[in-house]
């Protein structure tokens, strides 16, 4: 909300405050100062020139340069480029030294190598609405050489971000009454308090149907006769144009002129344009309105509408008017509507009609019923001053809703307005426990100051202990806790001095997670590999399981219709589902980065993924993970190795034998069947399914513009913690030496290490302490091997823990190996 | 006899003193004291030296022996010191490496894992809840009027379930009061979602950490004095921290919280970081009557919540928060 300076200074005495001052008040009080306009110009250097030549810059299709009168005695050279005075106009002209709005300083310069010595002005580069496009041409009544600053009135725009709770600050007299109660400093007159004390109210009678109470409780019309419509008064549309707004004409200039001064939005009918009395009522659904900006909505039963006899909409309640029933030039009597809406109900309708006004804006946040008639009051003295016409009194339907809890209604003090027709208005009352005052602020607060916060503020100790009845203006006090803000807030967080006290707390399971979690991320970043952080949403169409072994989505079991989770109103196709697998995410990574020409393509992700457990009707769950991609060159290419190796499958499984190096870790084919193009398998960690790894499907790989082998992992964090960090005894260092033998197998081609492993293990040899796969040859060509066969060389390592064995005991031992895979393999032979 | 090994000997000193490389060397030591070798042929030749010169002429070999072995030894050394100098002679040190592949982590969890050990060092324990949350967690918990626009899904993410994604990690509180009787002590770093359209200061899932602290007499001065702390160790002890008033449904008094900070050639600029405040009473309310327990009455507390996309662009200047999600290993590895 734009607030103006000086609009403000006529309710408040705000002399000797700088501007930054002012907005330190403000944004202490809880009041954020968004952004601050200086309007008009300070300094006497800018003052009133008459253009007495103009002629083209050579080269130039808009600079001309000007000799101008700034009544010096001499003529000044300028450059300009506007393109909208003559010879002879009179305008503002910035001689050097003048600093403008926004702390732009004048200086003597050249332009096309032209010499300016200052600079002619449109009224926004003084910080002035502007009026047309280019120089403010002034009035030729205007003595040359006079300061600007003489007949141009100087303002300050504050714009403010009013926290939701403090719908009572929408206004200038709001504001102004804050700053009062904040401050100490003077308030000046209620604009509204003699018009209120004098105006007739009457029962309305038929004159007003209220069909909705629950909606609209309280409704009042004033209909003022013989108005005569046409520009309002200078004063007033200057004020509207401070802060943004368009002078309309003078009625409907009034009735927003009060939304700003009071708060409470008002609104004004053609009282010719009405039959018989109106009726606040609930739209039908469906029902049609036409919006004064011309545009057609469809209603719904929670909307209400202000009709009439003829039934139609003529206004959306507490939103905006119809085209048919506003005021026009032709208006002669008015009706001007001052009521008060359920602020749930307007919140629904604008949102839902993405139908927004001043108005609506101040109901939706909640209103004081206890403006309702002020606002009237005002509008109609306003409207009498300017419009002339007479008023017939305020014509009161229902009653101000009791806004006080049901049990504090019998005692709360009530205020009464109007004459013969009476609005009431019970206070909220609250009371005080001094003692939380103390311990929120360790006692530093007095509570002689306290209570005079609370007064300033506005309300009223009823009976000296500790009850207090709130203003009328501030719906937001309504417990304890709300005065103790108050307090807090007024005396300045800054005068409470800062205390340290702090428990002992045990570790959570939380923390173990996250320090496990950060020490592998840590041992991944040192392996070479980005860790990435991609969107949680995701396209429903990237999750596809010819991609990744998506389809068995952790933990371990398979994606069945329903089982992903997709947002009811997602902003885009692009992000509408809940990511059950990091793949679809870091490929995007991978994808990125190759076209970035990446060379090394290795990424993991930490994260949730999400599923269904049971096709949308299970339960939703969430599960940590770790995502690993590898793909590319292993290093990057460099004049020490030109052409480094791909990445193949078996440098994952490197990584994944890094990161658990105690565990037995098994790629075991997976249970569930993946399409033929990706390799796949689940991932057993001392026998327990902790994931899955894949080499992703070529031919979609390439589609997404990653043409190499990628390989992509899996694991359930929970899982891999539990495993990593299991209790263990560190074993002794051998006493003895040990002695290795190594065999070359003859198989055919499709034994897999697997089988040989078994195999090794079926010999039961005590002495084997362990053996590795150390060479794999095949021969395509069948030349020095037939092409379906291949010679695998293992390593075997035999040992006595309590003896070094002799070369005859080794012998036996391994012979007795060799002899059990010999038995174990078929179409084995030993080379 | 004699003559014969005084000449043996000048001839293999001399020879050993030409040898320029060692092969050579190995050459001459085969040539000399090998089993054919010149010293060695003349040694065999003992035999027949007459009894009373033996001591005499055994002297003489060995002296020989003894000297060629040390020429043999000083010309070893002298050929490996040359060597080793020629093998550093001419290395171009300004040579670039080879290269490694390089990894680093993310951005956000620099930041996320700096705050959390500095809050860690405070006396926070880490605590987490699901991000597919119900309303009563999001909002109803934390005091969310009913027509609130959050509670709007236009403004947050549902599910048909009637589910959302929270939108604040402030559900956490509710999640640990539920299970913990006070005192509460928790910091939880996690995902949170709005449905805004993304753009270079929005995204629609972004990372806070939330932190609570309830027990008897929590006060405005520990609020400030922990977070007046927390924010000092994370942006240098020398930084100004103000609280200013503001409004949250779940706090009362709520703050938000600004530090001065000052980018390389501008003025210094309180730059808004934060929100806290005291724990609404209505909140410790709702949670004693959904558990049906009387632990949170009489408690007091304070929560706050920092945006770590936030921290994160205020620490290295990053002006568009999209960099953090598009992991453009270009942008990452500055981190590093």
């Amino acid at each position: 909300m734009n607030i103006s300076l000086n609009w403000l200074s006529s309710y408040i005495d705000l002399q000797g405050l700088g501007t930054q001052e002012m907005a330190d008040m403000l944004t202490f009080a809880g009041i954020e100062v968004e952004g601050i306009q200086e309007r008009g110009v300070t300094t006497e250097l800018v003052v009133v020139a008459q253009v007495v030549e103009k002629t083209p810059v050579e080269g130039s299709d808009h600079l001309n340069v000007c000799m101008v009168d700034a009544g010096e005695g001499s003529l000044r050279q300028i450059v300009c480029g506007a393109q909208n005075y003559k010879v002879g106009d009179k305008v503002p002209c910035a001689l050097p030294g003048a600093v403008l709005p926004g702390g732009w300083e004048i200086k003597e310069g050249k332009l096309r190598g032209v010499d300016s010595r200052g600079m002619l002005c449109s009224a926004s580069e003084l910080g002035l609405p502007d009026k047309e496009h280019g120089l403010w041409i002034l009035p030729q009544e205007y003595t040359i050489g006079t300061p600007v600053r003489s007949f141009v009135e100087t303002d300050t725009i504050f714009e403010l971000e009013i926290t939701p709770n403090r719908p009572d600050l929408l206004s200038h007299w709001g504001m102004a009454r804050e700053l009062a109660g904040i401050t100490g400093r003077t308030l000046k007159a209620d604009p509204a308090e003699a018009p209120t004390a004098t105006i007739e109210t009457q029962p309305a009678g038929d004159a007003i149907t209220l069909s909705a109470p629950d909606i609209c409780p309280l409704y009042t019309a004033t209909r003022i006769s013989g108005v005569k419509i046409g520009p309002s008064p200078e004063w007033l549309a200057n004020r509207l144009v401070s802060i943004g707004l368009r002078p309309i004409n003078n009625v409907v200039d009034i009735t927003n002129y009060c939304l700003f001064e009071l708060g409470h939005p008002l609104h004004a009918f053609d009282a010719a344009k009405l039959t018989g009395g109106l009726n606040i009522r609930r739209a039908a659904e469906g029902e049609s309105f036409t919006s004064l900006m011309e545009e057609e909505y469809s209603l719904k039963a929670d909307d209400v509408v202000i009709s009439d006899a003829s039934g139609a909409a003529l206004a959306l309640g507490g939103v905006m008017g119809g085209l048919e029933s506003g005021v026009t030039e032709t208006t002669t009597d008015i009706l001007l509507e001052s009521a008060w809406f359920n602020r749930s109900n307007i919140r629904f309708t604008s949102r839902r009609l993405g139908l927004g006004s001043d108005s609506s804006y101040r109901f939706e946040r909640g209103t004081s019923p206890w403006n309702v008639l002020r606002a009237a009051a005002r509008a109609t003295q306003l409207i009498l001053e300017c419009c002339g016409g007479t008023a017939g009194p305020v014509l009161v339907g229902g009653q101000a809703p009791c806004l006080v809890p049901e049990e504090n209604a019998p005692t709360a003090t009530v205020l009464e307005q109007g004459t013969q027709a009476k609005i009431y208005y019970a206070l909220d009352q609250v009371k005080l426990d001094w003692k939380e005052l103390d311990v929120m602020t360790n006692a530093s607060l007095p509570h002689m100051e306290g209570a005079r916060i609370l007064r300033h503020l506005g309300l009223r100790d009823v009976d000296g202990k500790g009850t207090w009845d709130c203003p009328p203006w501030r719906l937001d006090l309504k417990r304890s806790c709300d005065l103790l803000e108050e307090m807090v807030r007024v005396y300045g967080i800054d005068n409470i001095p800062a205390t340290n006290t702090a428990i002992f707390v045990e570790e959570s399971s939380h923390d173990r997670a996250n320090d496990y979690r950060m020490g592998l991320a840590r041992k991944l970043a040192g392996a070479g590999f980005w860790e990435v952080q991609t969107f949680k949403l995701i396209a429903a169409e990237s999750i596809d399981p010819t991609i990744a072994g998506v389809e068995n989505a952790l933990p371990i079991k398979p994606l069945m219709e329903g089982d992903v989770i997709r947002v009811s109103l997602p902003i885009s196709e692009d992000h509408s589902t809940l990511r059950p697998s990091l793949a679809p995410g870091l490929l995007a990574v991978a994808a990125r980065n190759i076209n970035q020409g990446m060379e090394v393509l290795r990424f993991f992700e930490m994260g949730r993924v999400f599923r269904n457990t049971g096709g949308g009707k299970g339960k939703d769950i969430e599960n940590e993970v770790l995502g690993i991609f590898m793909a590319g060159r292993l290093t990057p290419a460099s004049w020490a190795c030109t052409k480094p190796a791909e990445v193949h499958f078996e440098h994952l499984r490197a990584v994944l034998d890094t990161l658990v190096p105690k565990a037995d870790i098994a790629l075991v084919p997976s249970r569930q069947s993946r399409p033929a193009a990706a390799l796949g398998a689940d991932i057993q960690i001392n026998n327990q399914a902790c994931g899955y790894v894949a080499r992703l499907a070529l031919q979609k790989c390439r589609d997404l513009g990653l043409p190499l082998e990628c390989y992509y992992a899996e694991l359930d964090l929970r899982k891999l913690q539990q495993v990593a960090t299991a209790p263990f005894k560190a074993a002794e260092l051998p006493q003895f030496p040990g002695s290795g033998r190594d065999a070359t197998l003859d198989v055919p081609a499709s034994l897999t290490h697997a089988e040989v492993v078994k195999a090794i293990q079926a010999a039961k040899q005590k002495l084997l302490v362990s053996y590795a796969l150390k060479d794999v040859f095949c021969d395509p060509s069948g030349e020095k091997l037939p092409a379906d066969r291949k010679a695998v060389t293992y390593t075997f390592l035999y040992r006595d823990a309590k003896k070094t064995l002799t070369a005859q005991e080794v012998d036996a031992a391994h012979k007795q190996v060799l002899d059990t895979l010999t038995a174990k393999i078929n179409n084995l032979s030993f080379r | 006899m004699k003559n014969q090994i005084a000449s043996v000997q000048a001839d293999a000193l001399s020879r050993i003193g030409g040898i320029a490389d060692m092969k050579g060397l190995e050459e001459a030591r085969v040539l000399i004291l090998g089993k054919k070798g010149t010293l060695t042929q003349l040694q065999q030749g003992m035999r027949n030296v007459p009894k009373e010169e033996k001591p005499a002429v055994g002297a003489l070999l060995n002296e020989a022996r003894t000297a060629i072995t040390a020429a043999l030894e000083d010309r070893k050394l002298a050929l490996q010191q040359a060597l080793d100098a020629a093998a550093v002679a001419g290395a171009d040190f300004t040579m670039p490496g080879a290269t490694l592949p390089m990894g680093g982590l993310h951005p956000i969890s620099i930041v996320r894992e700096e705050a959390v050990r500095i809050l860690r060092r405070m006396g926070f324990t880490l605590s987490d809840g699901p991000e597919i949350e119900d309303e009563w967690h999001c909002f109803d918990a934390l005091n969310t009027p009913d027509d609130h626009p959050a509670r709007n899904e236009k403004d947050t993410f549902y599910f048909d379930s009637g589910k959302l994604l929270r939108t604040q990690t402030s559900t956490v509180q509710a999640r640990t009061m539920e299970k913990q009787a006070p005192p509460v002590r928790i910091i939880c770093p996690g995902s949170a979602f709005r449905r805004d359209a993304i753009d270079a200061t929005h995204l629609s899932a972004f990372n806070q950490i939330e932190g609570l602290y309830v027990d008897k007499n929590v006060s405005v001065g520990d609020l400030k004095g922990t977070l007046e702390y927390f924010l000092k160790a994370l942006f240098g002890a020398e930084t100004a921290v103000r609280f200013r008033p503001h409004f949250f449904p779940f706090t009362e008094p709520s703050f938000e919280i600004d530090v001065l900070l000052q980018a390389a050639g501008q003025a210094p600029r309180w730059i808004e970081i934060a929100g806290c405040g005291m724990v609404n009473p209505a909140v410790f309310e709702n949670i004693d009557k959904e558990t049906g327990k009387q632990l949170y009455s009489g408690c007091t507390g304070f929560a706050f919540g920092i945006g770590l996309e936030r921290l994160a662009m205020i620490r290295w200047g990053i002006r568009d928060i999209r960099l953090l999600i598009e992991n453009d290993v270009r942008f990452l590895a500055q981190f590093q």
